[in-house]
């Protein structure tokens, strides 16, 4: 139960942190809502858990926030990529990238190529 | 990096207890608000759009705990809460909160007493930088294994080839008269040091200058080093004391420094003067010093001791005659200082304290474990709602861990208390001056461990019995009931066990250290003892040097101190009863001594003719002296009964002859020479005690005429017909008349010297009796509150036996048997220790063996008669219950 969570966890911030990069300042709800458009099955129950994840980004200063107004013009808050955040987006694009290759080779690996 | 700004905004909002719930209860609000609209635009009901956007949000106080936890610390957060929660609980049952932090306090409290003595005599080292570096180099027969010092030239063999110290210096101790015109002559523990020694131990002067090598050359000025506490009570701190001339032993003496406060070195002593290697210092057989260094920074206890092992077997080798046999012995301060037997006393005590607190644990997880019944519902309910295992024994610890530490701060307080009582108590003069009974960070450390060990100790079983709660069975239960589990049942006869044992061990060891002291005090002393008042007089040799000079001083003394009003009559003796004696090789005519290495030897006490009549002691056989012997006439002997009888015990030992050989080496208080002639038995006295640790038997003793062998050291003790301390001040008076550089030392009366005999027993006798007593207490109210108890949760069991016909007796029966047995139990488990821990004191008892049957069974009889009484209670109460009553109970 508490890995997958860490799993979640892990990738959600690496996707809190892409949407940022793309889409510019987003409250949570947007975030919520273009990741859960990208991936549908996140969020199906479970839009809260992003707000922790959201806080745990903020504190180690990839992100931060202010308030702003949202779309029916009420206090909202809005969240905003850091430099840090960018370079540890970069980082951890690359890392994810590598992985999914070495992952993705291993699955095409057949019987007769290995011996 | 990351990680570490993480971690510091965490402590930074836990610090700042930044309360950001707002912010995020906010942002839930609108993330809801916007969802809905959403929803609502999907076509959705108004209701139904902020239910599934809820739904889709997820478990709102879930997302808070993470949130938070993603906030602050959350460890410290809940663990707040749990001390909070703790502190509600504690204070809302405050009987029981009372009775177990008192409970941990007496047994905290006797424990922080004993640590703080056992710290001040065992653990704290001289005052002196890195005192564990420094070791303290002595010689040691391999043929007896009796340890001696060093002799001088030994000592330089050491000092130019030991390769495992800094550098050596050594010290001897002496007793020394300081006369000037400050003050009345005084006899102070003085020292002599090889003049490098403070340097050694990193001691400076805080007035005036250190020694110098040639202070210790051979003819160099005589000097002395003051401490700070004889400058004060003596010189009023006077400055201008540097240079002045001081008389030690009559010797004029110039005072060229002043130690810093505190500084003692080695012991107690007041002054310091160079060795001089002169006269007997000289030779290699007189072993009078004490060697100490510092040691190199890469050697350690074990190389020095191997390094100086070699050393001493090149001694041997190099010098046969005298140094054959002759091993050495490195010592840490504490080993060399502290006698074994004040080691072994004050670990049994530590020992008797730690049962104490042992038994204070079981009596508390007892309490806890009853009171454990009453929580059943409560902790159900919190495992229910979702509360994990280890966050429920958390919470259990933290409250035990709170009372301890209540028990903690109040049992500190009764420990320091203690320690004031226990100075209060001991004679002062057994306090080495450098002893300090003040609470230093080992104290701290020790009653914080304990404290929270105790909490650990006694809370873990109940707590972990809560924790392993089958909720479905105890929230159907309803938390009342039958409850408490056969295993709870069997944990608390189990603790009670172990109280019962404990505490046996306890009051055994109390019951054999009583014993010795009433063996210690009961021997008769075999002389009327009060109305005496004595004193020590020393005759200095370069003042007195010849024994018809010392005989005259002490015939002058006598004479001006007889006249005193209010004296019947004046003695003079080596020893007094309960003083020692002063040892003899002898022989006895017609029993030639055969082997020189196995020389008899006796005790002697060297007395003046009065002294006899002085005691009020009429001799069995024959005569005392009388003003001739020693004077004119044949060389006589006084023996008491068990001389007399262990070596002539079958014939008249009056007219038998003996002789003393030599005086034996080394006997402190020797006489230069004795004469080797026969001297004839004249009478025999009745059994005196003389030994300062008598084992219940009497010693063999001759008493030799003062005439016949004069002594510079003498007791003076006058018969008053007045209260003799009133006449302290006219003693001292008078000797000072006669001599103005002669102090008075040990002025007090016989009974006073005699009671000082017996102290040791006294106060560790009571000291243990304290922590028996305590053990006892505890113990049996331990036993009444398990029955107490067990009988409250069978009172309707009773109640049903009882209208089922069961006579009340067999009600009491089956109440004090539950009692009994585990008495029984906890007697036998007691016995067997105690078999064991017993033979610990073994060297300390005094006339009692350490299985001693007597002590062991009223301890039995003592400790059934307090769980009678802890069951009596219970037992009337169990035989009163009304079945009525008992069976609506419910």
């Amino acid at each position: 139960m508490k890995q997958k969570m860490d799993v979640l966890q892990g990738t959600l911030a690496l996707m809190i942190l892409k949407t940022l990069d793309v889409l510019g300042p987003l409250h949570g709800y947007g975030i919520a809502r273009r990741i859960e458009q990208i991936s549908r099955d996140v969020f199906s129950v479970n839009q809260g858990s992003l707000y922790p994840v959201l806080l745990k980004l903020e504190q180690e200063g990839a992100i931060t926030s202010e308030w702003g107004a949202s779309e029916n013009n009420r206090r909202a808050r809005f969240y905003r990529l850091t430099k840090d955040g960018r370079k540890q987006l970069q980082a951890e694009t690359r890392d994810w990238e590598q992985t999914a290759a070495i992952i993705g080779r291993f699955f095409e690996v057949k019987a007769e190529d290995l011996s | 990096m990351k990680f570490l700004r993480r971690f510091l905004t965490r402590l930074a909002n836990f610090a700042t207890r930044r309360r950001d719930d707002e912010r995020l209860k906010e942002e839930i609000e609108e993330h809801i608000a916007l969802q809905t609209a959403e929803n609502l635009r999907a076509g959705l009901s108004p209701a139904e759009a902020r239910r599934r956007a809820m739904l889709k949000f997820g478990a709102v106080e879930a997302i808070k705990e993470d949130y938070r936890a993603e906030r602050g610390m959350l460890f410290i957060e809940t663990l707040l809460q749990d001390i909070r929660f703790g502190l509600r609980m504690l204070r809302k049952s405050s009987g029981f909160t009372a009775v177990a932090v008192l409970t941990l306090a007496l047994g905290i409290g006797a424990n922080a007493t004993m640590f703080i003595l056992v710290d001040a005599v065992l653990f704290k080292n001289l005052p002196i930088a890195d005192s564990d570096r420094v070791l303290y180099i002595s010689s040691t027969s391999l043929e007896t294994g009796r340890g001696r010092g060093e002799s001088y030239p030994d000592f330089l063999y050491l000092q130019s080839n030991a390769r495992s110290f800094q550098s050596l210096a050594a010290f001897s101790g002496d007793d020394v008269d300081v006369s000037d015109k400050s003050a009345v002559p005084t006899q102070v523990r003085g020292g002599l040091l090889t003049f490098n020694a403070f340097s050694v131990i990193g001691q400076k002067p805080i007035i005036g200058r250190d020694f110098l090598p040639e202070d210790a050359r051979l003819g160099a000025p005589p000097v002395v080093i003051l401490s700070h506490s004889l400058w004060q009570s003596r010189y009023d701190r006077d400055p201008s004391i540097i240079g002045r001339t001081i008389r030690i032993n009559e010797i004029p003496t110039t005072v060229i420094g002043v130690m810093p406060p505190g500084m003692r070195f080695p012991r107690a002593n007041e002054l310091w003067m160079p060795v001089i290697p002169t006269g007997k210092w000289q030779k290699r057989e007189f072993r009078g010093l004490t060697v100490f260094g510092r040691l190199a920074p890469a050697a350690t206890l074990t190389s020095a001791r191997a390094e100086l092992t070699t050393l001493a077997r090149d001694l041997e080798a190099a010098y046969p005659a005298t140094n054959k046999n002759i091993g050495i012995q490195v010592q840490t301060y504490n080993d060399y200082f502290t006698g074994r037997d004040t080691r072994l006393i004050y670990l049994a005590l530590l020992g008797a304290v730690g049962f104490v607190l042992l038994i204070a644990c079981a009596n508390v997880a007892n309490l806890l474990l009853a009171r454990a019944n009453s929580r059943i519902r409560e902790i159900s309910i919190r495992v229910a709602l979702g509360a994990r295992r280890w966050r429920v024994t958390r919470q259990l610890l933290v409250e035990s861990i709170m009372l301890a530490a209540l028990g903690g701060v109040l049992g500190s307080l009764l420990g320091v208390l203690g320690v004031r009582i226990y100075r209060a108590t001991i004679l002062p003069d057994d306090t080495p001056a450098y002893l300090s009974f003040s609470v230093d960070y080992r104290v701290l450390a020790y009653l914080l461990a304990i404290t929270i060990l105790t909490g650990i100790l006694f809370g873990l079983a109940p707590a972990l019995r809560l924790s392993r709660l089958d909720i479905n069975a105890s929230l159907k239960e309803g938390g009342q009931g039958s409850g408490r589990s056969a295993r709870a049942r069997s944990l608390s006869t189990v603790l009670v066990v172990a109280e019962m044992a404990l505490a046996f061990v306890l009051l055994v060891g109390a019951g054999l250290m009583i014993r010795s002291f009433l063996n210690m005090t009961r021997t008769p002393i075999g002389a009327k003892t009060d109305n005496i008042l004595s004193m020590d007089i020393i005759l200095r040799p370069s003042k007195y040097p010849t024994p018809q000079s010392q005989i005259s001083f002490h015939q002058q003394l006598r004479a001006h101190l007889q006249a005193l009003p209010g004296i019947k009559s004046v003695a003079m003796a080596s020893n007094l009863p309960g003083d020692g004696w002063t040892d003899f090789v002898y022989e006895l005519e017609g029993r030639p001594l055969s082997d020189p290495q196995r020389l008899p030897r006796i005790g002697g006490v060297v007395v003046s003719p009065s002294y006899f009549p002085v005691l009020r002691i009429q001799p069995v056989r024959g005569r005392v002296f009388s003003d001739l012997d020693g004077v004119s006439g044949v060389p006589v002997v006084v023996v008491n009964k068990t001389f007399a009888r262990m070596s002539w015990p079958n014939d008249d030992p009056m007219g038998k002859r003996l002789r003393l050989v030599m005086p034996p080496l080394n006997t402190p208080n020797a006489p230069a020479s004795v004469p080797q002639t026969w001297l004839t038995v004249v009478g025999v006295v009745p059994d005196i005690v003389q030994s300062d640790s008598s084992e219940g038997a009497h010693d063999p003793l001759i008493y030799l005429p003062y005439q016949q062998l004069p002594q510079r050291e003498m007791v003076v003790a006058a018969l008053a017909v007045v209260p003799p301390g009133s006449l302290s001040s006219a003693f001292r008076r008078e000797v000072l008349a006669m001599d103005p550089d002669l102090p008075v030392t040990d002025l007090r009366t016989l009974n006073a010297l005699l009671r000082e005999r017996a102290w040791p027993w006294r106060i560790y006798g009571s000291m243990f009796s304290i922590f028996a007593a305590i053990a006892l207490l505890l113990a049996s109210v331990g036993l009444y509150a398990v029955i107490a108890h067990s009988v409250s949760q069978r009172t309707q069991e009773i109640g049903v036996r009882i209208a089922l016909g069961a006579s009340r007796a067999a009600i009491l029966r089956m109440v004090f048997m539950h009692g009994f047995r585990q008495l029984v139990i906890g007697l036998v488990v007691g016995l067997v220790a105690s078999f064991a821990l017993t033979q610990i004191l073994g060297d300390l008892l005094i006339g009692v063996d350490p299985l001693d049957p007597l002590t062991f069974l009223s301890v039995a009889f003592v400790l059934a008669l307090a769980s009678v009484l802890g069951c009596a209670i219970p037992a009337c109460r169990a035989m009163r219950v009304d079945p009525m009553v008992a069976l609506r109970y419910e």
